[in-house]
């Protein structure tokens, strides 16, 4: 590169010149390719296959068509787990989005400990969540659970038995991952109001903005693309929910909590149904990418 | 980003996948010291002391042989083993957990068939090979036979001068409410009735000659009436309080907080491990398992046996540990250790009672002498999803989600429906 002469520009020359930029840039991206290839891009494609095979971890994989997935469509496990992922996102999700959003935005001030409460915040995250489940499954606790005394204690007679009970089960998972995930998405929300210029705001107060007023039409649209990035991760992240869920209730009482992955990791890694395991990890697959695909279009409409 | 969710499940079954067929390491067949070395997948083996008492009687035998154990945590066992095999893992000897799993790798074909080795055996004196016969073949043997007897506290059941020799449910029952005292978090409970399904469905299963796998199940009824009554009078601690906060039936009962406990045999081991290192103080003994009709003496249990890799690296290595292990010189170096072997004759006996610290009076004799010993669970390609559905709809029973009526039709519903 450093001699460019004339006789550089003769088409021959800029072939071979062109032939080795492809190589030296093949280069540069093969070892995380080949990681990409060996670790991520064969299993998908092993698992697209799987899908249509009758395959116990063992034998020759056996074609089988589309058994697999008129089997899910008969099975009530399969609808269960569907419906409680479900539930489990459009909890999850704007409750987390709110949460993060109203701590960022009430820390972004120059207030007395801040960074303490910003670190306390993010606390939960970095958190072994075995032990968050653990922990959260005592405070939980129907009779000596301390949510419940403080519940009963401010008047509440017959309160929740929360992870012992079908109908409570799942919303004790959703205040579990909320106060997990919240201080993640806060710092995304911090590092995002840092952006937003403060003329803005001086500028609308001069125009006499209320608080909310600037909120509502300086913060909430400058912060749109992190919003749009926060609500992505999180949808994704809601669907494929697994270990929260395994160990802090097992997908119990009976099947109140039994999410999707929780039922690809049954049928595959315990029964050795790998084929029907792998249909089910291509519904959730489709399903999170329909999801993901409708936000895109929302998301380019308001911009436009 | 998007094909991020797939990846995990996707690692693991494309992995396998691609590693089906070649052998999983490349560690070689015998030592640096001319010694055959045999690889032995087990469970925590540092507190496990059966396993470390069979490797060592093995070795001091065959000068020869180099067993290593290749430990797995227990709680994973069977996911582990499941994706070592997938793999085409080579270890040559492979511990069966339990029936269950054991159904499930020999139906798949997985594990080397023993059937010259069960041919050779004096079958009177083994308890539980019965539980490892797979259409007429055998893929492991039974080297420990665990069963189900009744824990309780010498000192807490002192004065109820109740006669544990053969006591039913109802009295049983009965005895626990008697004894209760106290409430809240001082409450000394009459019993300790562990969260797993088998303690209610298995129970009825073995004493009333129902089948788990039927889809039938009203003769579960009576059990889970006992089971809710016993809640219900405090008399034992709440199912919903021992699942969320983890508790565990060792807990309970070494720290007296619970004068009995319906458990397996291995449970004593553990006692009388931790008695002598001064761990726990409890004054503890045995007797039957409490029956479902007057006279019975019938209990449940489940068999753990050693298997042989179909793709052990030293297959006839393997074989001989396993016949050793489950036969009459294995016997012996557990039932030392105060673990309850499959192979039992006067002699392991013997020496099975005379451990240091174990219960030895007439009452426990009389449970290590039940009269019938069924299966925990009957195996069958079945049995682990049926597992799964008895599983779920035990806890919308215990947990108070549904009634018992309620809970037993869905059972037979699902099971009908789901696994057919």
């Amino acid at each position: 590169m450093v001699s460019t002469t004339a006789s550089a520009s003769t088409p021959r020359t800029r072939s071979r010149l062109r032939r080795r930029n492809t190589l030296a840039g093949w280069s540069f991206i093969l070892p995380n390719f080949i990681g990409f290839a060996a670790l991520t891009l064969v299993p998908v494609v092993a698992t697209m296959a799987l899908a249509f095979m009758k395959w116990n971890s063992y034998s020759t994989p056996e074609w089988v068509g589309l058994d697999n997935f008129r089997r899910m469509v008969d099975n009530a496990n399969f609808w269960t787990a569907l419906y409680n992922t479900t539930y489990y996102a459009v909890g999850h999700v704007p409750l987390t989005l709110v949460a993060a959003l109203g701590f960022a935005v009430l820390l972004n001030r120059k207030l007395r400990g801040v960074r303490f409460f910003r670190t306390a915040l993010f606390f939960p995250y970095i958190t072994s969540l075995v032990a968050v489940a653990v922990v959260w499954n005592m405070l939980f606790s129907p009779d000596a659970g301390p949510v419940n005394q403080f519940l009963r204690a401010v008047g509440v007679d017959s309160p929740p038995g929360w992870t012992t009970s079908t109908t409570w089960a799942m919303p004790a998972l959703i205040i579990t991952s909320v106060w997990r995930d919240m201080g993640y998405y806060m710092v995304l929300y911090l590092a995002g109001l840092q952006t937003i210029p403060g003329e803005l705001y001086e500028a609308a107060k001069m125009d006499g903005a209320s608080p909310w007023q600037r909120f509502r039409h300086i913060t909430l649209p400058s912060l749109r693309p992190t919003t749009f990035f926060v609500l992505i991760m999180l949808t994704i992240s809601s669907f494929k929910v697994f270990d929260l869920v395994q160990v802090m209730t097992e997908g119990g009482p009976g099947r109140s909590t039994l999410v999707l992955s929780q039922l690809i990791f049954r049928e595959g890694i315990e029964q050795g149904r790998f084929g029907y395991s792998s249909a089910i990890a291509m519904v959730l697959f489709v399903v999170v990418l329909l999801v993901t695909v409708v936000q895109f279009r929302l998301q380019q409409r308001k911009e436009r | 980003m998007k094909r991020r969710f797939a990846k995990v499940l996707a690692v693991a079954t494309g992995l396998a996948l691609a590693t089906t067929g070649c052998s999983g390491d490349d560690k070689p067949a015998t030592g640096a010291d001319g010694k055959t070395i045999l690889t032995v997948a087990l469970w925590n083996y540092d507190t496990t002391p059966e396993f470390k008492a069979l490797v060592e009687a093995y070795e001091a035998a065959h000068p020869d042989v180099d067993v290593q154990p290749v430990d797995i945590l227990a709680d994973d066992y069977p996911q582990k083993v499941t994706t070592m095999l997938a793999g085409g893992d080579s270890t040559d000897v492979i511990t069966m957990k339990n029936v269950i799993d054991y159904a499930r790798f020999g139906t798949r074909g997985q594990l080397a068939s023993l059937k010259d080795e069960v041919d050779k055996l004096d079958k009177s004196k083994y308890r539980g090979l019965d539980a490892f016969d797979l259409e007429g073949d055998y893929f492991a043997l039974p080297y420990r036979q665990d069963f189900w007897v009744l824990y309780y506290n010498k000192k807490l059941l002192a004065n109820s001068g109740a006669d544990l020799t053969s006591l039913t449910w109802q009295e049983y029952a009965d005895l626990a409410k008697k004894t209760t005292k106290g409430s809240g978090a001082n409450a000394v409970y009459g019993t300790y009735q562990h969260t797993w399904r088998s303690l209610v469905q298995a129970v009825a299963a073995a004493q009333t000659g129902g089948d788990q796998l039927s889809g039938d199940y009203g003769f579960m009824k009576p059990q889970y009436t006992m089971a809710l009554d016993l809640e219900k009078a405090g008399a034992t601690l709440k199912w919903s309080t021992a699942k969320t906060q983890k508790v565990t039936y060792h807990t309970m009962f070494s720290e007296e907080k619970a004068a009995m406990l319906p458990m397996g045999t291995w449970y004593a081991a553990r006692l009388i491990d931790e008695k002598k290192a001064g761990k726990i103080s409890v004054d503890w003994g045995m007797a039957p398992l409490p029956q479902a009709t007057e006279g019975g003496s019938t209990t449940f249990g489940s068999p753990t046996a050693f298997a042989v890799n179909k793709k052990a690296r030293n297959a006839e290595a393997a074989k001989k540990f396993v016949s050793w292990a489950s036969g009459e010189k294995g016997a012996a170096a557990i039932a030392k250790i105060g673990v309850f072997p499959a192979y039992a004759d006067q002699s392991i006996l013997d020496l099975y009672f005379g451990v240091d610290g174990m219960a030895n009076d007439d009452v426990a004799k009389k449970a290590f002498q039940p009269g019938e010993v069924k299966l925990e669970m009957p195996v069958s390609e079945k049995s682990s999803d049926v597992d799964t559905v008895l599983n779920e709809e035990h806890e919308l029973i215990m947990a108070g989600e549904k009634s018992v009526d309620a809970g037993i039709a869905e059972m037979g519903k699902r099971v009908k429906s789901e696994v057919g």
